[in-house]
């Protein structure tokens, strides 16, 4: 009896769990017919909002892996003191609450910030502009792709390296043609993380680039304004935002599981530890 | 079984205000009330948006028991709606210019904001009080092509005036209560009385709300001696016949 009771009560809170979940994302499905919902995209609020985020996320993606790539290497390969506290630091955007990130980016780049001084002098204001949406979600987004990162090149085999450059390889071309294709699936999942992480960013944008429609508005930003206006529009743009989101996790399992050839390789060479 | 009954317990207790004798009202209340409605009564609990915003709440049911709003055009398609009881006319207010600290661009008025004048400007939004004011404003001073070059549209009164008191917007609309409420740190200027326009607030109690009888005297008692001598002390006016 008393077991049966223990199964009733974790099949309820599974249930439970899962039902939670579930219901706000199928809501905005359910509140209007998707005829309806694929219509309101085509209001001018939510198209420059789409152009927008797509752009401003390109950007962002774009210098999180030019930067963030060999910063990540560096950090995945050299032992030195304090590596620690660097990756904790580096990792400390993930979990900061969002105003909190906006606060500090204007505190840094902000016109009285840190750096607001040395920016001005050479003609840079920052503040509310398309620029700093994309250091919004820069900031936001790249300790999810550095940290995925650096696991990815943890894991590369480094008597791989090794070889490579036994071989006659130079540190770059070594990198280029061994490392990074070893580290490739762990790097897209960080970016693939990274991705969702940009697109969704709020909190850090509303504060330190404002919103303004075809400028600095990109799609949460039109949720948020557009849900006093048009409760419809609003529903679209969500929509289309779990279909988005949906399609970066697929896509970031799939490569989570899709093994290359990597592992039957290993057995050419010695074990690494 | 137990812990699920405790769960569920909290969970509620959370959910609904305490009944005690005196209800806690859910007061949604313009931006530009954020100061001044604590100061009334202390005593409820507060939601400060742009009242085009917490309108959206109520039509989706959230649970307010006060509506608040810094016009009378909202409140007044509530009532239509059904939504609110008859609203109630209880302050009003004036907008005004804001500069940053210590006006560094040498600002004189609006019609410093004619031509390309490469000033950082902030409003409110179209559809926020606030921002729709802030247009009349505008398009009475023959300005209108002002609103097009703003680089921001906000969703509530303050964060125009966070942005222009951070230094990140040179210039901003706001209520005369709001550039009272940060005082030094913003250049604050008048707008001539022939560009003005009519900001009256009204409050209404919403009828989905769990104490309707006492939402609806709170309301009164915003007309009350005690509550406009604060609304008064805030900067906030007489309301106009509007």
């Amino acid at each position: 009896m008393r077991r049966l009771t223990g199964a009733a009560v974790v099949f309820a809170a599974a249930f439970l769990t899962f039902a939670f979940l579930v219901l706000p994302v199928v809501a905005i499905f359910a509140r209007v017919s998707p005829g309806r919902l694929v219509a309101q995209l085509s209001n001018p609020v939510a198209t420059d909002a789409l152009e927008l985020s797509l752009k401003t996320t390109a950007i962002a993606q774009a210098l999180i892996l030019l930067v963030g790539t060999p910063a990540a290497w560096l950090l995945a390969s050299r032992r030195f003191r304090g590596r620690g506290l660097v990756v904790t630091l580096v990792e400390l955007p993930l979990v900061l609450p969002p105003a909190v990130a906006g606060i500090g980016l204007i505190a840094a780049f902000g016109r009285f910030g840190l750096l607001g001084g040395t920016l001005d002098a050479f003609g840079i204001r920052l503040g509310l502009t398309q620029a700093a949406v994309v250091l919004a979600v820069a900031f936001v987004a790249s300790p999810l792709y550095l940290r995925q990162a650096i696991a990815a090149f943890e894991a590369v085999d480094q008597d791989m390296v090794a070889a490579a450059r036994t071989l006659g390889a130079g540190p770059g071309r070594a990198f280029f043609r061994v490392v990074l294709p070893l580290a490739r699936n762990g790097l897209a999942a960080g970016e693939a993380l990274a991705f969702a992480r940009g697109l969704g960013e709020f909190g850090a944008t509303i504060m330190f680039a404002g919103s303004l429609q075809g400028v600095t508005q990109t799609l949460p930003l039109a949720i948020y304004q557009e849900f006093a206006v048009n409760f419809d529009v609003t529903l679209a743009m969500s929509a289309l935002l779990v279909l988005v989101s949906t399609a970066l996790l697929v896509a970031l399992k799939v490569t989570l599981q899709w093994q290359p050839s990597q592992r039957t390789s290993r057995f050419l060479f010695a074990a690494s530890s | 079984m137990r812990r699920l009954l405790l769960v569920t317990a909290l969970l509620a207790a959370l959910a609904s205000p305490a009944a005690a004798s005196a209800p806690r009202l859910t007061v949604f209340a313009a931006a530009s009330l954020t100061d001044v409605f604590p100061q009334i009564d202390p005593h409820e609990r507060y939601s400060f948006a742009g009242s085009n915003a917490l309108a959206a709440q109520i039509r989706q049911g959230l649970p307010a028991d006060v509506f608040a709003s810094a016009n009378v055009t909202i409140p007044d398609q509530l009532y239509e709606q059904g939504l609110v009881e008859r609203p109630v006319l209880f302050t009003a207010n004036t907008l005004v210019m804001i500069a940053r600290k210590g006006n560094p661009d040498h600002l004189h008025g609006i019609y410093s904001l004619g031509g390309d004048s490469g000033l950082k400007i902030v409003m409110a939004a179209k559809g926020v009080p606030v921002g729709d004011y802030t247009r009349t404003v505008l398009a009475k001073a023959d300005l209108s092509g002002v609103v097009g070059r703003a680089v921001s549209q906000e969703t509530d009164v303050r964060e125009v005036l966070s942005k222009v008191a951070l230094g990140e917007a040179d210039v901003g609309f706001v209520y005369a209560t709001d550039a009272k409420a940060v005082p030094g740190q913003v250049a604050v200027f008048a707008i001539p009385r022939q560009f003005q326009p009519k900001v009256n607030y009204a409050a209404a109690a919403v009828k989905a709300g769990s104490h309707l009888a006492a939402a609806e005297a709170w309301v009164r008692r915003l007309k009350g001696k005690a509550a406009q001598r604060k609304l008064r002390a805030a900067g906030f006016l007489v309301p106009g016949r509007g």
